[in-house]
């Protein structure tokens, strides 16, 4: 289990985090999700033990990450958005690096790089983009970790390699695992995650399950909001991709709520989407109070 | 590695896998190295018929060693630094004590005693060389003499302070702490000419002049009585700064600032 209690973090004199309260349950894939900024990267960081938090409390199953004990390390992976390999082919890098995670599986190793279609014989410099990311991706499954943090994880893959990518996550989520995606690429994991943490001026906005988003809400494409119960709606080609809230009582019917809407109504109409969940009346919907503001 | 020694807080087990690492990482810069001090031998052999290493070896080869040490010293934490390396680099699962303890190890003693191994083996070759060459044969080099030991000494209080400096310095660590180094020691000659000024004030008309000829000691013109005994004291207090204290302090402020790094590069 990964908890933030009360947790402060910051640039020099610029606060990014004041009293950030998070709890992660091993056995599901959280989404991390955020405008530019909102400090995503830094939350994983700080969970990993690359960076240090000003106060507060953050443990990840019982240890204190920034005291970056040997067994935390070796029990946390942290997976970059653009991870920095070593100039080595990867036999020699599993000599070097996996002899200090006792729990590295190397037959799941072998297995991931085949599946991935990584070359052996070649020189992890000589990766391109998405491949050194493949690599990153399957050392960290294999590293037998529990605490894993991808920042960022499907940037930069093509549509194969993002299909690969939710094939390999969906079997590292273990029932002994805590698994963090950050993402701004919502759609590509939104099979996967579950739940969805949204991260906004220094705080958890939202931290909603999957069974919470269908049974509350609802997405739908309309030509007009009048008399809709609309938590938060885009402008489109045709008319309006909208997020609805389901009446009290109702449970079916309707898209599945789409993340990247229910994202921007977080960002854009808090107030709206807490009311929504809470299965209270939304006032009328006027378009214009909630644009999302991209930083 | 077995997961029990995963609960150390130090283990030299990790210690050994970090050093082996670095190993690894400075071997071919080494072997390059270590390829053209050959190639100026011979060189020098083809023109004058002797290694130019081998005609002093006291200095040459201990010159080399104490060069390149100072040099793999203020590059060790170069990684740590990086604005891409250095998340993995502090995220590799040692303590940062063990980082620091593996670094010390491997460029105060691992790579001394390689690099000695390496040039006794040059200097053989070398010598065999010369006789081949009708030259004159120099005695093989070897570092095991006192003064070598003395030498040794001196290089690893002055390899801690690189290190301390790599551990510091972003980019350029040699020439910072080069320059510091400089810095500090006109700090501690100014501090000791200003004592001295204090001590032994200048008369007008006087020079401000500190002079120390055949046992005689004259400042500002005034000649010291027992000049053998302040300087004794003075060298004594020299030795226990230079050897003790800035090592000491080094080690010290070298460790903290590995153990406090953090990844803040490249973070929005």
């Amino acid at each position: 289990m990964v908890t933030c209690a009360s947790m402060t973090f910051g640039y020099g004199k610029r606060p990014l985090f004041e009293g950030l309260d998070l709890s992660l349950e091993p056995g599901s894939i959280y989404g991390l999700l955020g405008l530019n900024g909102a400090g995503k990267t830094s939350l994983l960081k700080i969970v990993a033990g690359a960076l240090r938090p000003n106060g507060g409390r953050v443990e990840a199953f019982g240890r204190e990450p920034g005291a970056r004990q040997a067994a935390f390390l070796a029990d946390t992976a942290f997976v970059p958005e653009d991870p920095w390999l070593p100039p080595l082919k990867p036999a020699a890098w599993l000599e070097r690096y996996a002899a200090f995670r006792p729990a590295f599986d190397r037959a799941r190793f072998a297995r991931l790089m085949g599946e991935l279609s990584l070359d052996e014989g070649k020189l992890l410099t000589k990766y391109s983009y998405g491949q050194r990311k493949k690599f990153a991706l399957a050392s960290a499954i294999a590293s037998g970790a529990r605490t894993l943090l991808l920042d960022e994880p499907t940037n930069g893959l093509d549509i194969p390699s993002k299909a690969q990518f939710r094939r390999i996550l969906a079997e590292a989520a273990e029932p002994g695992r805590v698994v963090v995606v950050s993402t701004h690429q919502v759609r590509d994991l939104e099979s996967l995650i579950d739940p969805v943490v949204i991260v906004h001026d220094g705080k958890v906005l939202f931290s909603l399950g999957a069974d919470d988003l269908a049974g509350r809400l609802y997405g739908a494409r309309l030509r007009s909001l009048d008399g809709e119960p609309v938590v938060y709606a885009e402008r489109d080609a045709v008319g309006w991709a909208a997020l609805l809230a389901r009446p009290a009582g109702g449970t079916e019917g309707g898209q599945a709520p789409d993340l990247e809407l229910v994202f921007n109504a977080a960002v854009a109409a808090p107030e709206r989407l807490e009311a929504a969940l809470a299965g209270e009346p939304l006032p009328a919907y006027t378009p214009a109070a909630y644009a999302v503001e991209k930083e | 590695m077995n997961t029990d020694s995963l609960e150390k807080k130090f283990s030299l087990g990790r210690v050994a896998l970090l050093i082996r690492n670095r190993a690894y990482d400075d071997a071919p810069g080494l072997g390059i190295g270590l390829a053209i001090l050959f190639g100026l031998n011979i060189l020098t052999l083809i023109i004058g018929r002797t290694a130019f290493m081998n005609e002093s070896p006291e200095e040459t080869y201990v010159a080399a060693i104490v060069l390149a040490g100072i040099l793999l010293s203020s590059l060790a934490f170069k990684g740590m630094h990086s604005g891409k390396s250095g998340t993995d680099w502090i995220l590799l699962p040692a303590t940062p004590l063990e980082k620091y303890a593996a670094a010390l190890a491997t460029y105060l003693v691992a790579f001394p005693l390689a690099a000695s191994g390496a040039l006794i083996a040059l200097s053989a070759v070398l010598s065999l060389l010369e006789r081949l060459a009708g030259g004159p044969g120099n005695a093989i080099w070897h570092p095991f003499t006192l003064g070598t030991a003395r030498d040794y000494g001196e290089y690893a209080a002055v390899a801690v302070a690189f290190l301390a400096g790599s551990a510091t310095f972003r980019k350029r660590a040699i020439l910072k702490t080069t320059g510091l180094a400089v810095a500090y020691v006109l700090a501690c000659a100014l501090l000791v000419y200003a004592g001295l000024a204090l001590l032994y004030g200048p008369a007008s008309g006087r020079d401000f002049s500190v002079s120390y000829d055949t046992g005689v000691l004259r400042v500002f013109g005034t000649e010291v009585a027992d000049a053998s005994g302040l300087e004794r004291i003075f060298r004594a207090l020299v030795d226990g700064v230079r050897l003790a204290l800035v090592p000491g302090f080094s080690l010290a402020f070298g460790y903290f600032r590995v153990a406090e790094k953090e990844a803040r590069d490249e973070v929005q």
